[in-house]
């Protein structure tokens, strides 16, 4: 990666390489890639996933080579169960437990993709990805384990069966995949791009990975002062120091210490997502029965004069008196009573074995060795009191310092090896519960009642790790120490060559941290140089959360070689760690991937740490060069606590610089680079401080940062959001787009090679897949639509092809899923066109018959209006042909049309791929951008006669208006349109690389002598003539090629129009969505603005007529709006008999129900106090006077008094809402 | 809309009981992998004949394609 060849000064020497360029598509090389950098970059991606493997083809280091498989099935161990025949207390166990029978799994492989058996004619047994997208399935491989048991009787011998656990995604490039190692031109022969790196997987046609995560260093124990621990209890204090320990298999399990306020210390760990906290004195005696003066001494190391530390630890030891526990025996013995019930092992171990299990497998668990883990956790417990005591400062979790990245690989090995633990837990709990039900069958000795077992377990791992891969979200018991379960996957979107290598590059914060109120997690920060991109995040919510990987920045993935480190420290003046009477104060501790491996006094930890760097540079002794030297100076006093940390473990980011002193290659991480002083320029270089210096001023940046030309003139919010717009650019996103069935994909017909362009432009291929267009800009207030980013369009550079785009969208058609469809073996559904349509040509021909072919599909090139029909089929229940319409509201033409087979290829058409195409050629209202952030919306397509003309009789194919520079400050455009003209006169590729030109050596100079070189104004600037008057302006006019991109957005997707529509049913209001022909809001500040601007009509007309506007009848009476009956008035009023029936009601009988009701009442007690004579006495409350109401002058019955008003509709339902809740709601009529 | 009603309007003209099959199709495939024709006829596998790939691209067509250039 180190191309930090200093520029020669430009002498017009690079060149477009066309030529080259073309021969390199046609002829693919076939040895090798196109672009090997492209496959450097997605190596984490690649050899995480072959670490998992025996035959990874990575260096074995320390290890044994064996994959993370391996590691995991021996980490899982072995299941036991008993049948529960023994008799108490004899030979077969005091509990009486029977036979034993213990359960392993021994070998586990996956195999490469393959054609199932069931195929007999396929040719080639090797399935592609390309076939796995083109049939939108999944690549995969069978995966098998071998499971062996074993009972423990005399002469029985250890048995084993293979058990098929399905089908296994495979990483694409992987060493379970088939492209493996193949050159371009083979690439290109199996329908990949050349520059195909892999690194994803394909599900269901769609191309997913899993992307970085940020997690905390492993075997590095950090301070951490965290307020909410004190809610963990009582005498909780914030102060604690927390380290992951992660086992060679690279499952991880993170340690806690607390600090108690009495002095002593707890030990957190989690166990099945649940959290256990255990007194650290029990632990440590546990580990190696250590006595207490053991534990004193190593504590103080010699400190006595702190009396700080001596309290503490004088309390630490006292406070353990109150357990009586005296040796490690003991300890054990206890720790292993308390947790028996919770980790589940076998019945017959001794509570000593279970607390030896317990220390073993979740305390520190990098380290093997007891002794190791003691001295460990009295590092820990130090650095915990010097916390408490501030000689040393909490560290900062959010810093790069103290993090490292979960690779895809090792993460999918996890969940493996999780699966494959549950599924055996699954084999002993179906024995055990046989057992406990004393069921019949059960018999250790017979092979066939173990198979019958296992049949019960579902072994289907394969559909677990696709479920994974295409929800992203982690089904675990153990939560594999994350903090989220959710979002570890994202698709690779092709929607340009650029977004598509940003997937693998982006290093995500964790799905926790995004709800986080705090911003402080996503604040950049110094520590971050070099390895995470300060340019390229997106803004809005993942602000931060979401970044990108430097381009120069690599994560470690090869095992090291360090075994030999300790013994050649200690050759060289380190102190053994097992040395008494070791002065804490003044000497440092070294480590060794959290494994303390002796100490230092400060000068000769300096000297260490200086040689080991220069064996690493020269490669001498055997030290790898991605080992980190983190040397932690003492002398600062609530600084970071001092020592001398190495790593070598995986998955730490590392990076390459130039190191002084020896002029060689190192590499750097993090963790070390806080302590560094590396220049950035060779200028910079301050002798006796500077050690190293970078290769390039730019590889702090990302690629995509790195591709803005002179982004060091721009100010910095416009080089984030052109990684932004980068991303989001109508490009090529595929050569091989043929063989492609994304959902939607946009292309640019009219790609070209950017003029300007920084060097790692050709470095990364990007010639490859074109992302804009070269136009002539002129910055200019011409025609007033060039206002606030507008921007015109030369009508006749349209019709040359500016930007013109086209869209492909895929529609799939499964006759499995169509309506009729019947699930069993032969399908009733089959595409063609059935005898009730009449294909013969003439009058009486079906209109179908101009889309669809004889065989039921569409003839390729068929222009389809929305609505026309895509594909035909016949029901063989009912013999009807149907149809499956385009669904879409644009026309599109066919592009192709796959027909799908099944996996064996033994069944008939049932599925079927149809790529439209839609074109979408640049209309106003499209988005368009430069490669500064300088984004705008096309306005006019100005004719080419009305557009100004320079005095060569150039004219612009885009013209933007200068407000669009001062507050922006995008400098870097204004240079690059100059090199651009500059570029274009002399045919030249300019280098934009950011960084190259000075104060003394500026860019408008070398340009401007260029621009003067070929005839122009020194400035760029020139006389233009307005295209309508042909008169001169008054100013020169700035004008020059600028790279313009097409952004995505278009108006086309984005319109939304409405006079009339659909409504909500119980609103009547009209419904929300583009997709459902809705409005848009107008919402309540709308509202605000009309009666503020007091436009009443306005008003009205929004919030009701256009809305859900509709009259009701009221009752007048009682002010009801849900009260309307209707008396059936189509046969004429009723006049006949007494006046008792003469009822009131509106011209087609509208009544008010309550009303009336009510003076039907009325009326009825008055007719009966009449009738008896009787004064009925009414209560007082209710003040109404019992008249009958036919002698109420003028009035009718009652109930009939009512008026048509207008009201929203909503308003109805509202009232009819709180009805029902027991809420009258009375309007007055006036 | 149209389709829907269509078939049944067209079977009532010409009439069920014309009952011949399906005419015969020609119905001739790419193979997406080696790119050989196959002639595969409705309801028979998706398999290519030569190499036993399991997709197929359906040719384009022969009729004349024409559109209004605007």
């Amino acid at each position: 990666m180190p191309d930090g060849s200093s520029r020669t000064h430009k002498k017009f020497r690079s060149t477009f390489d066309t030529v080259a360029r073309e021969h390199a598509f046609r002829h693919p090389p076939k040895d090798g890639s196109t672009a090997p950098i492209l496959n450097e970059f997605v190596t984490p991606h690649l050899e995480s996933f072959n670490a998992l493997f025996d035959d990874s083809g990575l260096p074995s280091g320390d290890g044994d080579g064996r994959g993370l498989l391996s590691l995991g099935l021996k980490d899982i161990g072995e299941r036991v169960v008993f049948d529960g025949t023994g008799q108490l207390g004899t030979e077969s166990g005091q509990g009486g437990w029977g036979n034993r029978m213990s359960i392993w799994i021994d070998q586990v492989s996956i195999a490469r993709p393959m054609v199932p058996e069931k195929d007999k004619t396929a040719t080639e047994r090797k399935v592609y990805p390309t076939e796995a997208r083109e049939r939108l399935s999944s690549y995969r491989g069978r995966m098998n384990i071998r499971i062996c048991w074993k009972i423990h009787h005399q002469g029985e011998v250890e048995r084993s069966i293979t058990k098929d656990c399905g089908l296994v995604p495979v990483m694409v490039r992987s060493v379970r995949c088939n492209l493996r190692s193949l050159s371009s031109s083979s690439l290109v022969q199996h329908h990949e791009e050349p520059e195909e790196f892999g690194g994803y997987f394909v599900i269901n046609g769609n191309e997913r990975l899993i992307r970085y995560l940020i997690l905390p260093r492993r075997h590095s124990p950090i301070s951490i002062i965290r307020p909410s621990f004190t809610n963990r209890g009582p005498s909780y204090t914030p102060y604690a120091v927390q380290v992951r320990c992660v086992r060679p298999d690279q499952t991880s399990v993170t340690n806690t210490l607390h600090y108690l306020s009495n002095g002593s210390a707890m030990f957190r760990f989690t166990w099945r997502k649940q959290e256990y906290v255990i007194p650290i004195m029990l632990i440590l005696k546990a580990l190696v029965s250590a006595s207490d003066k053991e534990i004193f001494e190593g504590v103080m190391m010699q400190d006595y004069t702190n009396t700080f530390l001596t309290d503490r630890v004088e309390l630490l030891l006292r406070s353990f008196k109150a357990y009586s526990l005296f040796t490690g025996n003991q300890c054990l013995e206890y720790v292993g009573d308390k947790f028996r019930v919770v980790l589940g092992l076998p019945e017959d171990w001794t509570n000593q074995a279970v607390g030896i299990w317990l220390v073993e497998k979740l305390v520190l668990v990098h380290l093997e060795e007891p002794r190791e883990k003691f001295r460990m956790l009295l590092f820990m417990l130090r650095k915990l009191y010097s916390l408490v005591s501030k000689e040393c400062c909490a560290d900062n979790p959010d810093s790069p310092q103290h993090q490292e990245v979960l690779l895809p690989g090792t993460l999918y090995g996890m969940i493996i090896k999780e699966r494959l633990e549950e599924a055996l837990n699954q084999v002993r709990s179906q024995i055990a519960m046989d057992v406990r039900k004393q069921d019949p069958s059960v018999d250790f000795f017979d092979n066939r009642y173990f198979n019958k077992v296992l049949s019960r377990v579902n072994f289907d791992i394969g559909s677990k790790l696709s479920n994974f891969l295409a929800t992203g979200n982690l089904v675990s018991p153990t939560g594999l120490d994350l903090q989220q379960a959710s979002g570890f996957t994202i698709v690779a979107e092709k929607l340009n060559w650029l977004r598509y290598i940003s997937h693998f590059r982006s290093i995500h914060r964790g799905a926790f941290f995004a709800e986080l109120k705090t911003t402080t997690v996503r604040k950049l920060l110094p520590e971050a140089w070099g390895f995470l991109c300060p340019v390229h995040t997106p803004d809005g919510s993942p602000c931060g959360l979401l970044n990108h990987l430097s381009r120069t920045c690599r994560i470690t993935t090869t095992p090291l070689k360090v075994s030999h480190i300790p013994a050649l420290l200690i050759a060289h003046g380190m102190t053994q760690p097992f040395t008494p009477s070791i002065n804490g104060s003044s000497n440092l501790c070294v480590q060794l991937d959290g494994r303390v491996i002796g100490w230092a006094r400060p000068g000769v930890a300096k000297q260490l740490a200086q040689n080991l760097r220069i064996w690493k540079t020269e490669g001498k002794h055997d030290i790898p060069l991605d080992l980190e030297i983190g040397l932690v100076p003492p002398g600062l006093v609530g600084g970071q606590y001092p020592g001398l940390f190495l790593f070598s473990s995986k998955s730490r980011m590392m990076r390459p610089v130039k190191f002084l002193a020896n002029g060689r290659d190192d590499m750097v991480g993090p963790f070390e680079q806080v302590y560094m002083d590396i220049a950035v320029k060779p200028e910079e270089v301050e002798k006796g401080v500077t050690t190293h210096v970078e290769h390039a001023p730019t590889n702090f940046l990302s690629i995509l940062a790195n591709l803005t030309p002179f982004s060091d003139f721009n100010q910095s919010p416009r080089n984030i959001y052109q990684c932004q717009m980068g991303k989001q650019s109508m490009g090529t996103p595929s050569t091989a787009i043929q063989h492609r069935t994304d959902n939607k994909l946009y292309r640019l017909q009219t790609g070209q090679s950017p003029i300007v362009r920084p060097e790692l432009h050709n470095t990364y291929a990007m010639d490859s897949f074109p992302n804009g267009t070269n136009a002539v800009v002129a910055v200019i207030s011409y025609t007033g639509y060039d206002m606030e980013d507008a921007m015109i369009l030369n009508k006749s550079a349209h019709e040359r092809g500016f930007g013109y785009g086209t869209v492909y969208k895929s529609q799939i058609v499964d006759l499995k899923d169509a309506r009729g469809a019947i699930r069993s073996s032969m399908p009733s559904l089959h595409f063609g066109l059935g005898g009730d349509i009449n294909t013969r040509e003439g009058d009486r021909q079906h209109s179908c018959c101009q889309f669809l072919d004889m065989d039921g599909l569409p003839f390729i090139g068929t222009k389809l209006n929305p609505g026309d029909p895509l594909a035909a089929y016949i029901d063989d229940t009912t013999g009807r042909t149907r149809f499956v319409k385009y669904k879409g509201d644009e026309v599109a033409y066919v592009d192709q049309v796959r027909l799908l087979g099944s996996d064996a290829g033994d069944s008939e058409l049932q599925k079927l791929h149809v790529t439209l195409r839609i074109t979408r050629s640049p209309v106003i209202g499209d988005k368009f951008s430069s490669r500064h952030g300088q984004k705008g919306v096309c306005s006019q397509k100005w004719p080419a006669v009305d557009m100004p003309f320079s005095e060569s009789g150039m004219q612009p194919d885009v013209i933007i208006n200068p407000h669009a520079f001062p507050s922006r400050m995008t400098i870097g455009m204004l240079v690059e349109s100059m090199a651009g003209k500059a570029g274009a006169m002399h045919g030249l590729a300019q280098d934009g690389t950011p960084f190259k030109f000075s104060e003394s050596d500026t860019a408008i100079e070398y340009f401007g002598d260029q621009l003067l070189a070929a005839g122009y104004n020194y400035y760029g600037n020139e006389p233009m003539y307005s295209g309508i008057t042909g008169q001169e302006f008054a100013a020169d006019i700035y004008i020059g090629v600028v790279y313009y991109q097409r952004l995505r957005h278009m108006v086309l997707d984005k319109f939304q129009v409405r006079t009339t529509g659909p409504v909500d049913p119980v609103t009547r209001q009209p419904v929300k969505g583009r997709k459902r022909a809705g409005g848009i809001r107008f919402g309540e500040m709308e509202r605000d603005a009309l009666i503020a601007h007091g436009t009443s009509f306005l008003l009205q007309d929004r919030l009701m007529n256009c809305s859900d506007y509709s009259t009701a009848w009221v009752c007048r009476t009682c002010g009801s709006l849900i009260s309307l009956g209707y008396d059936d008035t189509s046969l004429g009023e009723v006049m006949l008999g007494g006046v008792s029936t003469l009822k009131a009601a509106g011209p087609s009988g509208e009544y008010c129900r309550v009303c009336r009701a009510q003076s039907e009442a009325e009326a009825e007690i008055a007719r009966r106090s009449m009738a008896t004579g009787e004064y009925l006495q009414k209560p007082h409350s209710q003040v109404r006077v019992g008249i009958n109401s036919q002698h109420v002058l003028g009035r009718t019955v009652k109930g009939g008094d009512l008026d048509v008003v207008a009201v929203p509709y909503v308003f109805r339902y509202l009232c009819a809402e709180l009805a029902a809740m027991g809420i009258a709601v009375s309007l007055e009529v006036h | 809309m149209n389709q829907q009603s269509g078939p049944s309007i067209n079977a009532g003209g010409s009439g069920m009981g014309f009952g011949a099959p399906p005419p015969k199709q020609d119905t001739e495939y790419l193979c997406a992998d080696c790119g050989a024709k196959n002639e595969i006829k409705s309801r028979e596998p998706i398999r290519c004949r030569e190499c036993g790939h399991r997709i197929m691209y359906k040719k384009r067509t022969k009729r004349m394609v024409q559109f209004e250039a605007r």
